[in-house]
């Protein structure tokens, strides 16, 4: 079924049917309403193969007046502020290829819409990987998450995408092919829009490829799963270990609500009020063997209740289960989905506190910890009676330990309250910088953060 | 031109003592480490961000251009006054303010000398990674800047990587703090578009910095090389193995002889290359790692490999590396120091056309090189008495930007774009690109006086040169 356009919606299809031609263009309900973002349906749905066409739509949005969404594979759309208007939604699904692997540089060049896991199946039967992991899902492309800076447990050894990424290529809101960085290691000239792209959330250009690092794969993989009764326990071993020679992969921690999930793959079993301390060790023999020793002896002094140590495929078998877990239950539509980020020292404040409102207003939430980063992922329930009573004292706890919180992933109601986000002094120069970039306001209008102006 | 009264009204912001404007003074701040001069109109040394945001507030409505300076290392001539104004010295805003060591997190004021910091962190066992050579001089305001690397940013990555947090005065005197001391703050990343921007974007005046514990232990390896290739080739066999060695850098046979003619630090003075390896990591794997290095070297036809067998040998051999160019300026006292980035793998054909176009200009360029990152330093001598040789050199300098723009690398991976590399920039840039970066100029800095005529070459002079083109 298509429905009726005006004459100016028509010349607007038909005009990205001569770029993309006919096949990749649609305005059938049934594939509008899938691209449906904060229940803004666009009327067309283009699908591009190439930044040269990606450009040309750009352009034709700015000579016809129309709002464009890039997709990637649709999964973090409801995240941050909200969509205020969507006439088109340009999807990146067709560039899914690498366009180099350069095993003598280690570095990669991708299209935005290759989709993360294939790059690292592909990547792995070379014997190298990407430390680049975000709690994804299995279809989440790399532009997208780069475009919505999300990230993985790996940050805690090798940074967040600003730091493996090398170079990007992408379409400015005018339309202009733009190239940021390149494939090398360093490189100061100019000025770093590519920084500027990551995490632009599709406000300030369309990211059609990116060149990023990858390394050799380590001689050894290893998991430490320790559960401890007491959370103050496990978050006492996070400090000794921050502040200890040691160099672990990860360090993740885990309430019993999403720890429980890992247990078909080989976790602890957890009771009631239990945290699970996972640290993931990759490296030499040498440095693994030195690795579990140490952190086993810290485990002990601090009260650990189990301890199991995962090797080789069985790495893989948990760090999926961790990954399934926290997308199942963090990002489904009917959850509130919050980041809490706050100093190093009192992550386990921040830990206990949360629990403490949950308490308060009768809500379970479940807490992931980015234990080397000092990011509390919190999720709960959207149907609960008081959920702006949960967010307001979260954000008074988080301010008080000179961090913050924020609803990330939310039911569209809680989004659109502009109050989640924490005060900041750099939110005009951010909105002028979006004017300048996009005069006509074509790219996701509105979901830039700090308002619109 | 200023005027004797905004001098005054500048007086009254930063006080008597801390404004220069005699002809004197004003010419030990007229030049950089490069070659050129140029004078300043006034130097001013803010103690304060007030103060800062005072200075430019004056400067912002009178149109003076202000360039903001650290301690006047960098080698690409971004702090020459060449359209004269205010100096703005940030050298006396030096206080370490907070070090917190249980948050990984150091606060100082852009004055501090990064090896001050270093200084300050070791009691605690910490350190600040980006250890650019001139780290016993040049300020942190200033490595922010040019967002200088180093030899260690092999294992750890450059100062981008490292600033969390910045307050910095904007054009119109606007006080605004980026990122933050905690991690993920909500919106534009606008840190990354400060870092490097040479003091085009804004004035940083205060850095929250990520610190890391010490390594446990470090080994230092000097590894003697009759050939450069056998030298490059080592380098990405201990990558392709899997060891990111704290630093990797690679000194050829002229820079060695420099090194030893001023101080004994070790090198052999005959040898083609040498690579000065440095591990660093828990104790456990280092030997190993040394025993896979020699196996490494031995394959590549090494002639012989050093281990540092204490630390004063260590230290004499880094002191060496970190001296490369204070001892070429001692043979040669002008040269161009170029630090053109490549892929890792283009490295050796990339230093081979070095060679072509030292010979063709009749030159002698000398080289280290962050080997393992695939960032070069040719260092091309020149005599300033003979005026051919002078223009040869910069069409040497150039020629080396469009060679490694041309490897698929850049024109700078750690000095900056400054006025030097300028029109370099059309070859490592498209016409859209560079238009991109001066949208992003205007907003932060719409009456162009911060640093204006650096890093982003005048859009007038783009018909002059072939842009690089748009890749589709």
């Amino acid at each position: 079924m298509t429905p009726a356009f005006s004459a100016e919606q028509s010349a607007f299809s038909q005009r990205l049917t001569e770029i993309v031609g006919s096949a990749s263009v649609s305005t059938d309900e049934r594939v509008t309403a899938e691209h449906t973002v904060d229940g803004l349906k666009p009327f067309v749905v283009v699908f591009a193969s190439s930044a040269e066409q990606v450009s040309q739509v750009v352009k034709a949005g700015n000579q016809f007046e129309k709002t464009i969404v890039p997709w990637g594979s649709g999964s973090r759309q409801s995240v941050g502020p909200c969509l205020a208007r969507a006439d088109a939604v340009i999807s990146l699904k067709p560039m899914n290829k690498i366009i180099e692997l350069d095993v003598g540089n280690y570095t990669v060049q991708v299209e935005a819409g290759m989709v993360n896991r294939d790059l690292h199946r592909q990547l792995a039967e070379q014997g190298l990987f990407l430390p680049f992991d975000p709690f994804c899902t299995e279809t989440s492309t790399i532009g997208g998450e780069l475009a919505t800076n999300v990230s993985g447990p790996s940050r805690a050894a090798y940074g967040t995408a600003r730091d493996i990424v090398l170079g990007i290529t992408a379409v400015s809101p005018t339309g202009d092919i733009i190239h940021t960085g390149g494939k090398t290691m360093k490189n100061v000239a100019g000025i770093d829009l590519g920084k500027l792209l990551i995490g632009s959330q599709g406000t300030l250009g369309i990211i059609t490829d990116t060149v990023m690092r990858i390394f050799p794969q380590a001689e050894v993989n290893r998991s430490l799963l320790l559960a401890f009764p007491d959370a103050e326990d496990a978050f006492q071993v996070v400090s000794r270990l921050l502040a200890s020679k040691l160099t672990p992969g990860s360090v993740e921690l885990v309430d019993r609500l999403v720890g429980h999930h890992l247990e078909p793959a080989g976790g602890p079993p957890l009771e009631e009020n239990d945290v699970l301390l996972m640290v993931s060790i990759s490296g030499s023999r040498e440095d693994a063997e030195r690795h579990q020793k140490d952190i086993s002896t810290l485990a002990e002094e601090n009260k650990v209740d189990s301890t199991v140590i995962l090797d080789g495929t069985e790495v893989n078998g948990i760090e999926n289960a961790y990954h399934q877990a926290h997308q199942s239950l963090f990002t489904s539509p009917s959850v509130v989905q919050g980041k809490a980020s706050v100093p190093l020292s009192k992550q386990g404040e921040m830990f206990r506190a949360i629990k403490k409102t949950g308490s308060k207003y009768g809500v379970p939430v479940g807490i992931t910890v980015h234990g080397y980063n000092g990011i509390l992922y919190t999720r709960f329930d959207a149907s609960v009676a008081d959920p702006s009573g949960i967010i307001n004292d979260l954000n008074g706890t988080a301010a008080g330990l000179d961090g913050f919180f924020m609803v990330e992933a939310a039911p569209l109601q809680f989004r659109k309250n502009g109050a989640v986000l924490p005060p900041r002094s750099d939110y005009k120069l951010m909105r002028l910088l979006k004017n300048s970039l996009d005069p006509r306001n074509i790219l996701n209008p509105g979901k830039l953060v700090g308002g619109p102006g | 031109m200023i005027q004797q009264s905004f001098i005054k009204e500048l007086t009254g912001i930063v006080g008597r003592d801390n404004i220069l404007s005699s002809r004197k003074d004003l010419l030990a701040y007229s030049y950089d480490s490069t070659s050129r001069q140029e004078m300043p109109e006034v130097i001013v040394f803010p103690r304060s961000t007030a103060e800062v945001s005072g200075v430019i507030k004056a400067a912002h409505r009178d149109k003076v251009p202000v360039i903001a300076r650290g301690a006047g290392t960098n080698l690409s001539g971004g702090t020459i006054p060449d359209r004269g104004g205010i100096i703005l010295e940030l050298s006396r805003m030096n206080r370490i303010l907070d070090i917190d060591t249980a948050n990984h997190r150091a606060v100082v004021q852009p004055g501090v000398v990064n090896l001050d910091l270093q200084n300050a962190l070791a009691p605690f066992g910490f350190v600040f990674p980006p250890d650019p050579a001139s780290q016993e001089m040049s300020t942190l305001g200033g490595n922010v800047g040019e967002n200088a690397g180093g030899p260690h940013c092999l294992k750890h990555g450059v100062t981008s990587k490292y600033v969390y947090g910045m307050e910095v005065v904007l054009s119109d005197g606007e006080v605004i703090n980026v990122g933050g001391s905690v991690e993920d703050n909500p919106g534009y990343d606008l840190r990354g578009l400060l870092i490097g921007s040479e003091g085009t974007l804004g004035i940083a005046t205060r850095l929250t910095l990520h610190i890391i514990p010490k390594p446990e232990t470090s080994r230092t390896l000097l590894v003697i090389f009759e050939t450069l290739e056998n030298a490059s080739q080592t380098v990405s066999d201990i990558i392709g193995a899997g060891i990111i060695p704290g630093a990797m850098e690679l000194i050829d046979k002229t820079t060695c002889w420099a090194i030893e003619q001023g101080i004994s630090a070790g090198y052999p003075t005959d040898a083609e290359a040498v690579l000065l390896i440095e591990l660093e990591g828990l104790q456990d794997s280092l030997d190993r790692q040394v025993r896979d290095i020699s196996e490494i070297c031995q394959k590549n036809k090494v002639r012989e490999l050093r281990i540092a067998g204490t630390s004063a040998e260590q230290a004499a051999l880094w002191q060496g590396r970190r001296g490369a160019f204070g001892a070429i300026a001692r043979i040669c006292p002008q040269y161009i120091v170029m630090d053109g980035t490549v892929p890792r793998n283009k490295m050796v054909p990339t230093i081979h056309r070095v060679d072509e176009i030292a010979k063709k200009y009749h030159l002698t360029i000398a080289l280290v090189a962050h080997a393992g990152d695939g960032n070069i330093h040719p260092l091309i001598l020149f005599d300033t008495g003979n005026p051919e040789e002078i223009v040869s050199a910069r069409k040497a300098g150039d020629e080396i930007c469009e060679l490694c723009s041309s490897m698929g690398g850049t024109i700078t991976g750690e000095h900056g774009v400054g006025l030097e590399k300028l029109h370099a920039m059309f070859t490592q840039f498209s016409s859209a690109d560079l238009s991109a970066m001066r949208r992003v100029k205007e907003v932060f800095d719409p009456e162009g006086i911060l640093n204006p005529g650096k890093l982003l070459p005048p859009e007038e002079d783009e018909s002059l040169h072939e842009t690089k083109e748009v890749a589709g």
